[in-house]
């Protein structure tokens, strides 16, 4: 079982993602490719290898995801618009700077469009409500210097939404009512801490009892999982990993029991990382597992931002340095 | 209403007046493709109706036989909704039956949240051109639905988030509460159930609602039970917190219930970390009783929950400070 961190099969893994055209299963995930490429993307900048992906074909790419008819992206070419995967193209172009090289007002404009009276959004214009969707708008506008003004966007609206979205057990979920779940406390964390109100809107005693059910997430074996009494999974090393650090509670965890759960789930033949110990590894999973190394301080990991999961360095330079309120 | 997919949609003379349109995928040349020919000549004629922006039978037809290959395809769904609103508009289809074809998917892809999605506009669409009688029984339809993806999986977030959506939407309170205590026989660890009966209980519209005294300790003795059976579930102990707050009772008002748990002058008698737990925050709100508190959460970061042991430390920090 890896011990260390397998850096250039990971690099090598993701590379190769792009070149397996030949087979069905790329086809079939052509639903969400573009956020696929932000995770490849993200994994290679946290892994120190920010220039492993052409970046002339990335910014192509991103464009031909582009609606310009509606300023919305869709996950591949032919795929209609959806703000996950708008979110997911504004971070592409933020992390290589290559922002300029969309019409941001117009992205704005779809995104606002998307609000609907009780301050949540919609993921597209079928009206689907998920307090994801909430970090996905206020996550655009803000890595678009939006944040502030966008025309017919209320950013108070939006937080009051997420406020009603907290539960009894100190947990967020999907919509009021819904149950806790760790993916989603870090969508409701993630856009207080965005809106810049979180602090405000929370008290120490709220913020304590929200630190316990995430710690309460690990288990024995150091895994964490996203609900009680379900498996442990590595994409909750970040969900629930990135929610602990947003509100200074990441020393709750036992850190080298996940260090090497996290580290006992790669591929050490092929590269990348799985949900699980022997599962088939994915893009989606290797970005968070490398997310979750990254928070705890993993030697030779660029710093990751718990907010964006993106590079420290790029939010700093295109959000953070820009804003009044304290980086978390 | 979806009609078996042809052989091929070349040889079909329903199909013929298409030119399949071919993915265009940018700069790379189509020759690096090599999908696998079903579903690509499906999606390229599929691409040629939606060219034409076609809301006809046949549409139903091939994105039934894409969404068979590929659930998770979003615009394939969207572009599927919109001709069902269309045809049915035009009373061309019955939309009762697009809910049959749902339920054989969702059986077969429990992780698919589109499915669920698009269920819920059909239902509106449904519901929008129904009596009152009818709404009743398309409701009562859709609960006896669900309750078959719950036997599979008790757990299912997007059922789960499906069936509030659809009591709130239809205010359909009736029968959730003793649905739910169904669902805690059989598994009382399920903490989605018990997520649902805080919904019921306190969220709710009917009779349920505001948690009046005989309802709090209706829920209390229901814990009580749970705990007997369980007595290490986080969700029945997490349930009971948000319940004495809800009712604005002290937590020291179930400190004996935490003590059968958790006696802490005989730690090897002690069955729940989670009684433990809450004796320390119990004895935390009074200073004479930091001690005990102390001790409780020593407990817990040296035997009972070690992995935690940072968080209990800091709590044993807090009570510490207070002093």
């Amino acid at each position: 079982m890896a011990s260390t961190l397998l850096t250039s099969k990971h690099v090598v893994y993701i590379q190769s993602l792009d070149t397996k055209r030949d087979r069905l299963d790329y086809h079939l995930t052509s639903h969400l490719r573009l956020s696929g490429i932000y995770w490849g993307l993200t994994s290679l900048h946290l892994l120190n290898h920010p220039t492993a992906l052409p970046r002339s074909e990335t910014i192509a790419f991103v464009k031909s995801c582009y609606h310009p008819s509606s300023g919305g992206l869709g996950a591949s070419p032919g795929h209609d618009p959806h703000l996950l995967y708008t979110l997911s193209g504004i971070q592409i172009l933020a992390t290589i700077d290559a922002l300029d090289e969309i019409d941001g007002g117009k992205v704005v404009e779809y995104v606002s469009k998307l609000q609907n009276p009780d301050g949540s959004f919609s993921g597209d214009e079928w009206g689907e409500v998920d307090s994801r969707f909430v970090y996905c708008a206020l996550s655009t506008l803000s890595l678009l210097g939006r944040l502030g003004g966008a025309p017919g966007v209320s950013v108070e609206g939006a937080v009051e939404f997420v406020l009603r979205c907290l539960n009894a057990d100190g947990g967020f979920g999907m919509a009021p009512g819904a149950e806790s779940h760790a993916g989603q406390i870090f969508t409701c964390v993630g856009a207080l801490k965005i809106a810049g109100v979180f602090e405000k809107s929370l008290s120490e005693d709220q913020v304590n009892l929200l630190g316990d059910w995430l710690c309460e997430r690990q288990l024995p074996n150091g895994g964490l999982n996203g609900r009680p009494e379900k498996l442990e999974d590595v994409c909750y090393s970040w969900w629930v990993l990135s929610s602990m650090a947003m509100i200074g509670r990441l020393h709750w965890i036992d850190k080298e029991k996940l260090v090497e759960f996290i580290l006992s789930c790669q591929d050490e033949e092929n590269g990348g990382i799985a949900d699980r110990k022997g599962d088939v590894a994915d893009v989606f999973h290797t970005v968070f597992g490398l997310a979750g190394l990254s928070l705890l301080g993993y030697e030779g990991l660029r710093e990751v931002d718990p907010v964006y999961c993106m590079p420290k360095e790029v939010t700093d330079r295109i959000v953070w340095n820009h804003r009044k309120i304290p980086t978390p | 209403m979806n009609p078996t997919p042809p052989d091929s949609y070349t040889s079909d003379p329903a199909w013929a007046d298409l030119l399949p349109l071919p993915q265009d995928d940018g700069q790379h040349p189509l020759a690096q493709i090599a999908y696998t020919e079903e579903y690509t000549e499906a999606m390229s004629y599929l691409r040629a109706i939606m060219a034409k922006n076609e809301h006809s039978p046949r549409v139903l037809q091939v994105t039934a036989h894409i969404i068979e290959m590929n659930p998770a395809h979003y615009t394939i769904w969207l572009y599927r909704a919109k001709t069902l609103l269309a045809l049915s508009a035009a009373g061309e289809v019955w939309l009762g039956r697009e809910l049959e074809f749902l339920n054989d998917l969702a059986l077969r892809h429990q992780k698919n949240y589109q499915i669920w999605n698009h269920r819920q506009t059909i239902v509106e669409a449904v519901a929008a051109a129904a009596a009152p009688a009818e709404q009743g029984r398309l409701v009562r339809e859709e609960k006896e639905f669900m309750n078959i993806m719950f036997e599979h999986d008790g757990k299912n977030y997007h059922v789960w988030s499906y069936r509030q959506w659809l009591v709130r939407r239809f205010g359909a309170w009736d029968g959730e509460l003793s649905f739910v205590a169904a669902l805690l026989e059989r598994d009382v660890r399920n903490n989605s159930a018990w997520n649902h009966r805080f919904f019921v209980v306190f969220g709710g519209t009917d009779a349920q609602q505001g948690g009046g005294e005989e309802v709090i300790e209706g829920e209390i003795r229901f814990i009580e039970d749970a705990v007997f059976i369980a007595p290490q579930n986080a969700s029945a102990w997490n349930y009971l917190r948000g319940v004495l707050k809800k009712a604005q009772r002290p937590l020291s008002s179930v400190e004996s219930m935490c003590l059968g748990y958790a006696p802490l002058d005989d730690p090897d008698k002690i069955t729940s970390s989670h009684a433990l737990d809450l004796l320390a925050d119990i004895y935390a709100e009074k200073r004479e009783e930091h001690g005990k508190a102390v001790k409780a959460l020593e407990l817990l970061a040296a035997k009972f929950d070690p992995i935690r042991a940072n968080y209990w430390n800091y709590r044993v920090g807090l009570i510490k400070a207070a002093a």
